[in-house]
């Protein structure tokens, strides 16, 4: 079942009544390799938790990832931004852009639910595959789960070491087999080009590495957790040309496997990394909206709305 | 990657290939962990929050009680006698406490005039002066807020009492100067040193030598803080007995000697008299620190 | 943030220019910055000479074993401390297990769970604990506490069994429980304070980073807030305990100046500070008043290591800002 020829088609037989363990899900060969490291429990055991719902992934590449429907988010009194209606295709790179104070990092944010701390209110629909963010009987944890978000400044917990650092989310969410953890950050830290540089020195603090190595430890640490959607905000604002470069490659390497949805205020940042652009501006109250979306070539070459058409070009923002 | 078709399978190595097998075995492994432990992981910190609620409520119970305690034991024998009359000996009822207030005002109003400006100054140097010597005093001060008020009661009967051969008010001042002075000069030097930064620039700008702008213009902005500070160093001295044991003449010459000595003897009108002279005390004490809050909130207001 | 208005900014500073008294008094200021300067200093040194000249009789007399000689009956005209060093161990050590999961509970319910609104006059409440005098304090130990520690509490720890060698033999209202609980009370404000500023100072970054990966907020507080504020609540405990070691008044009044071996938390005893209260008035002069003296020394001497590595983790709590809210918390703890 798992040995697809087809590329990019992933077949998750997860749904209410499936089994929730791998060791289940897959076929008799890999049950083997798996056992190594799922606890399997009785079937009896295996009760869905009337809390949790099942969040499947997509099944079709080019069927959005993530949904915004209608979404406005106030804070307090002040609305922050609204209009906004999106959908980010799976596996490829959507940039918001947009000057600074438009709501770009505001609804980046609210896909994972990280204003429920910050006091702000999130009104419309958000989904993530077919499940409603804000449902009342969603579990923000669990969504939080299945999305990696890289913050504008490097962010490695101060306390741990490279290694813990990389493991965290995955330790967070309960899982205490060494090997896997072992596995999984590996193959993080490559797939963020930082293994052959932490390699020998996985348990020192993660301070000694530099801004854009710190900042790859970030996306690692958000890749082991094997997210459907990797969310950064402006994640090379805060370093250098070289840096930046290296993250830059590194996104569109990632993109493959993951949707990726980056806020830049960098116009060219933008073209050079992504498949599709959603310009983000502010209306006559002040208050940030969605313009316009499409492929990034069409909104640089070709954009529909005047608004957009003037950022573009450097009259506005 | 801009037009590119979305998501081709990368490549044949293998290396990748396996890579990304593991990854796609790990992933619902993962997400099924985070569903299981969810239950277990709320339950904790539902756990813990109650625990911490708990502490919160023991941590706020010594307050209550203690403000409670001596309100109710206190209020009895609180009267206008019990303030203007002088003691009487025991046995006998009646008589007040004045002597042990007019004691304490004037114990703790020399202790003031001997550590306000010497506090004052010394927090000046502190701020005008960099280098070796000031971190050394900085340091030094912070050490003495260290120092049990009964080993400063003891330098001070060193100093004052044995050498004169006999106790006074004046060694008692001394041990309270001694306990507040390092209070002062900390809190004085940092009420300067966060107006000083503004203020340097507008006076740097008009023109002004250095000096000149330092002194007045900082002491005047700093005067707020400046008040807060020095008024809690006095609300823990007034609240302070260890020093006095040593140095004065007689404990009906001051309120916490008196509380001391009365309350530690087991007859109802000694207790009744250390209760009442500690709610005094208390109310006065709180009555302090409640003003230099209020000004330490009112400077921060305006400064937003 | 500045603390004036514009417009008196630049009064205050024309003011300044113009008045005549800064012209001309510079040189004096000068002097007395420097006499001041001049006079803490001496009156550091003053204290520490003072005292170690006063001991010195006790020292010749008793030898170096008085750090640590067990016995101290001046009637005797035995002097040593060790036993008064015990007494001050373990009240100080029973009052931080009473007051460090109050403290700490105490300080992340401020720092992570309450409102706003109830956090402010909350934390307030606590500080102001810290402005009560010690000796009222004492006071209500000794009238109110220790009946009720003698009627229902200690009969309460005796029934339980695991705890049973801590509280076993009579029990006659002084003891080293009831200092324990009067330190734990004194020394709550400080932890408290420092704690809450250790927690909240943790970056937002660092608690959304790992809100991110799926933690709850438990785990947050476990993983990240913790650690992240282990200096500062270092700092906090280890103030506290110098706050603990010092206090002398309020332990006199409930401890029992009983230097001897104590059978149980329940039986009195006595520490250096309560010692020097309960023994001073009564010293011989020379022999009697130097050997108290002398434990003044060791007072001192254990107080000042105590707070210098507690100062020196508060420093190493963070740069500037942090610090000095830190440090202004420990200030206003200690006034």
């Amino acid at each position: 079942m798992r040995e697809q020829a087809e590329p990019g088609v992933k077949v998750f037989p997860m749904s209410e009544d499936a089994p929730m363990l791998a060791s289940e899900a897959v076929g008799p060969a890999q049950q083997e390799a798996s056992g190594r490291y799922s606890s399997t429990r009785t079937p009896a055991s295996v009760a869905l938790e009337a809390a949790g719902r099942a969040l499947a992934p997509p099944e079709r590449a080019g069927e959005p990832a993530v949904t915004l429907d209608n979404v406005k988010v106030t804070f307090g009194e002040h609305v922050a931004v609204r209009n906004v209606t999106l959908a980010l295709p799976a596996r490829q790179v959507t940039a918001l852009v947009g000057p600074s104070g438009c709501g770009k990092t505001t609804v980046l944010r609210a896909i994972n639910r990280l204003h429920d701390h910050t006091g702000g209110r999130v009104e419309g629909t958000i989904r993530l595959g077919d499940v409603d963010v804000y449902a009342p009987d969603t579990d923000p944890e669990l969504v939080r789960a299945r999305i990696g978000m890289v913050f504008q400044r490097p962010n490695p917990f101060p306390t741990m070491s490279i290694l813990d650092n990389v493991t965290s989310g995955l330790r967070f969410n309960g899982i205490r087999n060494r090997a896997l953890l072992r596995e999984a950050a590996e193959s993080a830290l490559r797939h963020a080009a930082l293994w052959d540089i932490v390699k020998d020195r996985l348990h020192q603090t993660a301070l000694r590495l530099s801004g854009g190595q710190q900042q790859r430890l970030c996306i690692a640490r958000a890749l082991a957790i094997e997210p459907d959607v990797m969310l950064m905000d402006e994640p090379c604002s805060a370093l250098d040309p070289v840096a930046t470069e290296k993250i830059e490659n590194l996104i569109t390497n990632l993109a493959r496997e993951v949707t990726i949805v980056l806020v830049t205020h960098n116009m060219f940042q933008a073209a050079r990394v992504s498949d599709n652009a959603a310009v983000f501006l502010l209306d006559e109250d002040r208050v940030g909206e969605l313009v316009e979306v499409g492929p990034t070539v069409e909104i640089f070459d070709s954009p529909r709305d005047e608004r957009t058409k003037q950022y573009v070009t450097g009259h506005v923002g | 990657m801009i037009g590119a078709a979305p998501s081709q399978w990368p490549g044949e190595e293998a290396a990748t290939r396996r890579d990304w097998q593991a990854r796609e075995r790990r992933r619902p492994i993962i997400q099924a962990s985070a569903r299981r432990s969810l239950g277990r992981r709320r339950r904790a910190g539902r756990f813990v929050q109650v625990l911490c609620v708990l502490a919160a409520a023991i941590g706020l119970a010594p307050l209550v009680a203690l403000v409670y305690y001596t309100a109710e034991r206190g209020l009895g024998g609180l009267s206008w006698s019990f303030l203007t009359q002088a003691p009487v000996p025991e046995g006998i009822p009646g008589g007040g406490i004045s002597t042990a207030i007019v004691g304490t005002g004037e114990i703790v109003g020399l202790a003031l005039v001997m550590a306000v400006p010497v506090g004052l100054m010394a927090a000046l140097f502190l701020h005008e002066r960099r280098g070796r010597l000031a971190t050394a005093i900085r340091f030094g001060a912070d050490l003495l807020t260290g120092v049990p008020s009964i080993v400063i009661g003891i330098f001070a009967y060193a100093l004052l009492v044995r050498p004169l051969h006999h106790f006074s008010n004046l060694a008692a001042a001394f041990a309270l100067a001694v306990l507040m002075l390092p209070i002062m000069i900390r809190a004085d030097e940092e009420a300067m040193r966060t107006v000083a930064v503004d203020l340097w620039e507008a006076g740097v700008a008009l023109g002004a030598r250095r000096s000149r702008v330092a002194r007045s213009v900082v002491l005047r902005g700093a005067l707020p803080g400046l008040v807060t500070g020095n008024l809690l160093a006095v609300s823990r001295g007034v609240g302070e007995t260890a020093p006095l044991l040593f140095t004065v003449a007689a404990p009906s010459f001051a309120m916490t000697m008196l509380i001391y000595t009365d309350g530690t003897q087991p007859f109802p009108a000694e207790q009744q008299t250390a209760w009442t002279t500690a709610l005094l005390l208390l109310l006065f004490v709180l009555v302090l620190s409640g003003i230099a809050r209020l000004v330490a909130w009112r400077l921060t207001r305006r400064a937003r | 943030m500045t603390a004036l208005s514009g417009a008196s900014n630049l009064a205050s500073v024309k003011a300044a220019i113009r008045h005549r008294h800064a012209r001309r008094g510079g040189r004096a200021y000068v002097v007395l910055r420097w006499a001041a300067a001049g006079l803490f200093v001496a009156i550091l040194a003053g204290l520490v000479v003072s005292i170690a000249v006063d001991s010195s009789q006790a020292i010749a007399h008793s030898g170096i074993g008085f750090l640590w000689s067990g016995t101290w009956n001046p009637a005797a005209n035995q002097f040593g401390a060790g036993i008064l060093v015990v007494g001050t161990v373990v009240t100080t050590l029973v009052a931080m297990i009473i007051v460090v999961p109050v403290g700490l509970g105490t300080a992340a319910f401020l720092s992570e769970l309450a409102p706003r609104w109830l956090a402010g006059p909350l934390s307030t409440a606590i500080d102001l604990l810290a402005a009560v005098p010690s000796i009222v304090v004492g006071l209500w130990a000794l009238l109110v506490l220790s009946p009720v520690f003698a009627n229902y509490v200690e009969p309460f720890f005796k029934s339980v069994p695991a705890l049973g060698w801590f509280f076993h033999g009579p029990a006659y209202g002084p003891s080293i429980l009831l200092a324990s609980v009067v330190l734990a009370v004194m020394t709550l404000p400080t932890i408290v304070a420092l704690s809450r500023t250790a927690l909240s100072g943790v970056a937002l970054a660092d608690r959304e980073a790992a809100m991110a990966l799926g933690a709850t907020h438990w785990q947050v507080v476990r993983e990240v807030v913790f650690p992240g504020a282990r200096s500062g609540i270092a700092a906090s405990l280890t103030l506290a305990v110098g706050r603990a070691l010092g206090e002398s008044i309020a332990v006199a009044m409930v401890i029992g100046n009983s230097p001897s071996v104590p059978h149980s938390l329940l039986s009195p005893g006595a520490t250096l500070g309560s010692a020097i209260v309960n023994q001073f008035a009564e010293a011989e002069p020379g022999i009697g008043t130097s050997s108290v003296i002398a434990l003044a020394a060791v007072l001192l001497v254990l107080t000042l290591i105590v707070n210098a590595g507690g100062q020196a983790l508060l420093r190493g709590m963070g740069p500037g800002r942090l610090r000095r809210r830190g440090r202004d918390r420990v200030t206003k703890a200690a006034a």
